[in-house]
């Protein structure tokens, strides 16, 4: 008993060590008296005490009339104290405010301008309507202040009251001297100007017309671009950005007084630059393209030696801009070789921009990538591994010639041989490579004499995508396979359990390849699909394949619709539409171009998302969202099968529309019939399985 | 550390000792005027204070923290935040505001109350005596009923912060006060 005892103590004792002290009575009352002390001396140590428990987390809210008694001094360091203290609990004491009104108005007009700036930020800042009440005079005193340190701070609190109230904001009429800093002598100052208006028309576009501000204030920003700090910089760069020069002769201007900017040790400078450029680009007279072309590339592949964090930055902007102007860094392929000590996120990054620089009619740059690729196939990450395999086959469609694709197979087999777990991966490799050159024997026969060897496929293969690659392939050259039946018949037997693509392949196949199967086989496959699968698609999938196989000539009508040839796959590689790559090019460095997705697209998204998600729990959701479409599936699709063609195919339309949306809500990777265009573009090559997966959808989808 | 010490040197000698006055009364009596009138000896022109002005003035070798707080009635309720350690009040009263005189002397007497305030001195100022009709400084100590008001050292000064008359002589006599019960503590 006495050893527990003494546990219980130890293990009090040490969670009061371990938990924050909170402040006794005592304490407080000590700080409360040092605050209300005779002595100017013991205020302010008092009061340094205060901020201190403060920033420690504790709550000293209490003490906030006391600390502010102390607001008005003349003491500048104290006067910074107690705006700290103020800032930090305003808002939990709104009331109490009202008795800081005075000093925040009178400090606004002190000799010091730093105290005006802090006057006009901590009031523009608290989320106190009592002290918004006042802000006005201050506010208007300090925008036209002698001072350009307090004018630019009081620009930024336009955009701060803006977001605060924007009904007062308006109502004074700040916007307006907002408008005319933009023609401030202070370079600063135009640019928090810019800044203050860009957030604002963020907020509510229909208060300002930034693009007609910005038009006609070109001179001025490039005149201040030069004097001002670096994050100004980028401010009035993304100004810049947003304006379309008139003729060549502007945007040729505009592009030779920018470019200095281009060596910026700051990347963010740099990539907004870049932005200003590219955004110039199309305007520019043929003859200039070559010598701005090198200055980007040289610029670009500068950032590649900054911190991972801002090289993953900037491998996701290049990868955008590489798609505009594929022939900008063709030369600088080695930039991108991975290092041993790049964070895997770059590792991915660096592979999937590699292949997309590469020059495809370069043979010896493709042969030099591939061994490079090959190499890193032999890594010990999973991810990066996968990512490279998945890049060889991407190298060898892009570069094309059989040649290359036969070189780049006897890697993957190579591979293979090797290494036990990547059996998933190269058989997804592999069956690409073929769908690239249907035609090659001698590649098709290679593949399979591999996946024949293996002797127990259900165990070897993981992936929903490598199992339906390998099934597909069986049923694609069931010649080339030793014991076709029993193989198949392994996969059959876990069929409820897999996943929807490769119940598909199995279920395809086995229809395609029924002549050579035991009837029962067929029936069994159909029966479990019709009966014991979830997935909406399979089941109508095996509804159309049994129909069709109980019709007089159900021979034909299965020969039409199994041995149709999948289309030849020209490139493995992923492309944003051409409205997607010009709104991301718009909206270069910018969190658009981390997720590939333009701002439009997200913005709408997160409606969707506070609209459906809100007050539900996720699973109760997904479940919910699942019954009522499986419910209008049935009742729609199945019933009305046939006699009714143009209302079922909208109602499916609808549903399916319905299920992308609950899948991006979800976070699910669409299926199949299901993959919205939009899905397309943004699925990021950070997904290993991407194209491969793509890839097998369409060949599910031409059954 | 040198804080440290200079804060105990401070209390141990009664150096930089700060005497702290309040003054208050409804809006409009003249309380800022008063206060600016005491530290700088000019008539400012004046807002409706929302909050309060402080400032710490040197009168016949004492350190005075007078503290000018607003009169009206959003403002009020918060007064008895500045009570604590209080040395005097000063209650600036509007001479010519008959209307009010009710609501100024129920303020005034709901204020001295306050526990906090049981040895403070009392100053009241007849304001605003060169306005014509003003109350004479019977008239508003009547309104007022200070003859009330025990146990408490008060006086009451007809004033005009604009023109500068009584403030000091008020003041005067409120040091005087002050200084006694010092010794007397
Ligand atoms: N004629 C005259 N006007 C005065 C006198 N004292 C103050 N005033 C005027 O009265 C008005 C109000 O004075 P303030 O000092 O702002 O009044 P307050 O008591 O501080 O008012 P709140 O801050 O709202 O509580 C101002 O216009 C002053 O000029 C005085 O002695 N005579
Ligand atoms: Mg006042």
């Amino acid at each position: 008993m006495a050893p527990l005892n003494k546990k219980i103590q130890k293990f009090l004792k040490d969670s009061i060590r371990v938990a924050p002290k909170i402040s006794k009575k005592g304490e407080l009352a000590e700080l409360r008296n040092g605050l209300v002390s005779p002595y100017p001396q013991t205020r302010k140590d008092a009061i340094k005490k205060t901020i201190q428990q403060m920033t420690l987390g504790k709550d000293v809210s209490s003490l906030f009339p006391d600390v502010l008694k102390n607001i008005a001094t003349n003491d500048v360091e104290q006067k910074k104290l107690v705006y700290l203290y103020v800032m930090n609990y305003a808002e939990s004491h709104p009331e109490l405010c009202i008795l800081a009104v005075n000093t925040f108005v009178t400090d606004a007009q002190d000799p010091n301008p730093l105290i005006r700036c802090m006057s006009i930020r901590t009031m523009s800042m608290v989320r106190v309507d009592k002290i918004l009440e006042y802000v006005e005079i201050p506010l208007r005193r300090t925008l036209q202040d002698d001072n350009p340190y307090v004018r630019k701070t009081a620009v930024i609190c336009v955009a701060k009251l803006f977001q605060l109230n924007q009904e007062l904001c308006i109502e004074l009429g700040v916007l307006e001297d907002l408008v005319s800093a933009l023609d401030d002598s202070n370079p600063m100052v135009v640019a928090n100007a810019t800044a203050a208006l860009t957030e604002i028309h963020g907020v509510d576009p229909s208060v300002v017309s930034l693009p007609k501000l910005i038009n006609s204030h070109v001179s001025q920003f490039l005149l201040a671009l030069n004097e001002c700090t670096e994050w100004a910089r980028i401010t009035i760069l993304g100004a810049l950005a947003d304006y379309s020069a008139k003729d060549s002769l502007e945007a040729q201007d505009i592009i030779d007084r920018v470019s200095a900017h281009l060596q910026h040790v700051n990347p963010a400078v740099v990539l907004a630059t870049i932005k200003v450029i590219i955004r110039n680009l199309p305007q520019i007279q043929q003859q200039n393209f070559k010598a701005i072309s090198l200055k980007l590339s040289s610029a670009l592949v500068s950032i590649m030696s900054t911190p991972p964090e801002m090289q993953y930055v900037a491998l996701k902007n290049i990868r955008i801009i590489l798609e505009k102007y594929p022939e900008l860094l063709v030369k600088e392929l080695r930039i991108f070789y991975v290092k041993f000590n790049d964070p895997l996120y770059v590792k991915l990054e660096k592979i999937d921009i590699m292949v997309r620089l590469v020059d495809a009619t370069n043979l010896k740059q493709c042969n030099l990538l591939l061994t490079e690729l090959k190499e890193y196939a032999m890594e010990f990450e999973p991810e990066f591994v996968s990512k490279s395999i998945q890049g060889i086959t991407q190298l060898a469609i892009k570069y094309s010639g059989e040649k290359f694709v036969s070189k780049a197979l006897d890697d993957l087999l190579e591979l293979v041989d090797r290494t036990e777990n990547l059996k998933d991966d190269c058989c997804i490799a592999m069956c690409d490579l073929l769908r690239h050159c249907p035609t090659n024997e001698k590649i098709a026969s290679d593949i399979c004499a591999l996946l024949n060897s293996w002797a127990v496929p259900e165990s070897s293969l993981i992936s929903d995508a490598a199992k339906c690659n390998y099934i597909w392939l069986m049923g694609h050259y069931p010649e080339k396979f030793t014991d076709l039946e029993g193989k198949l018949d392994q996969m059959i037997e876990n069929f409820v359990q897999e996943e929807c693509m490769t119940q598909a392949s199995i279920l395809m196949t086995v229809v395609r390849l029924h002549t050579q199967l035991p009837g029962s086989t067929l029936q069994n496959v159909l029966e479990m699909a019709t009966t014991s699968v979830n997935e909406i698609d399979i089941r109508d999938m095996a509804m159309i394949y049994w129909r069709c196989l109980s019709m007089p000539n159900s021979d034909t009508l299965v020969d039409q619709l199994c041995k149709s040839v999948a289309p030849i796959f020209e490139n493995a590689l992923d492309n944003f539409s051409t409205e997607t790559l010009e709104k991301l090019l718009n909206e270069l460095s910018t969190i658009s171009s981390i997720y590939f997705r333009p701002q439009s697209v997200r913005a709408k998204r997160y409606v969707l998302r506070q609209n459906i998600v809100r007050g539900k729990r996720m699973d109760e959701l997904k479940d919910m969202a699942k019954n009522e479409i499986a419910k209008n599936m049935n009742d729609d699709v199945l019933l009305d099968f046939g006699d009714d063609e143009p209302k079922t195919s909208s109602s499916g339309n609808v549903s399916s529309n319905l299920l992308d949306d609950l899948d991006d809500i979800f976070g699910f990777n669409s299926t199949g019939a299901t993959t919205s265009s939009e899905t397309k573009d943004m699925q990021s090559s950070t997904n290993k399985m991407n194209t491969s997966t793509t890839n097998t959808q369409d060949l599910l989808n031409l059954f | 550390m040198g804080n440290f010490f200079s804060s105990m040197f401070d209390r141990l000698w009664g150096v930089n000792k700060e005497l702290r006055i309040l003054i208050l009364g409804l809006d409009g009596a003249g309380k800022t005027t008063i206060l600016y009138r005491l530290q700088i000896g000019e008539v400012v022109t004046t807002k409706p204070t929302i909050g309060f002005n402080v400032e710490t003035l040197s009168y016949k070798n004492l350190k005075l923290n007078v503290w000018d707080l607003g009169g009206q009635t959003s403002i009020r309720p918060y007064w008895r935040c500045y009570y604590t350690d209080t040395a005097a009040v000063i209650f600036v009263v509007d001479s010519t505001d008959k209307d009010r005189m009710a609501t100024a002397s129920k303020e005034l007497h709901v204020m001295l109350q306050e526990e906090e305030l049981q040895d403070a001195a009392l100053l009241v100022f007849a304001n605003k005596q060169d306005q014509p009709g003003a109350l004479s400084a019977t008239e508003v100590s009547k309104e007022l009923n200070l003859v009330e008001l025990k146990d408490r050292s008060w006086s009451i000064v007809a004033s005009s912060a604009i023109r500068g008359e009584g403030i000091t002589e008020g003041l005067d006599w409120l040091i005087d006060v002050i200084k006694e019960e010092q010794l007397a503590a």
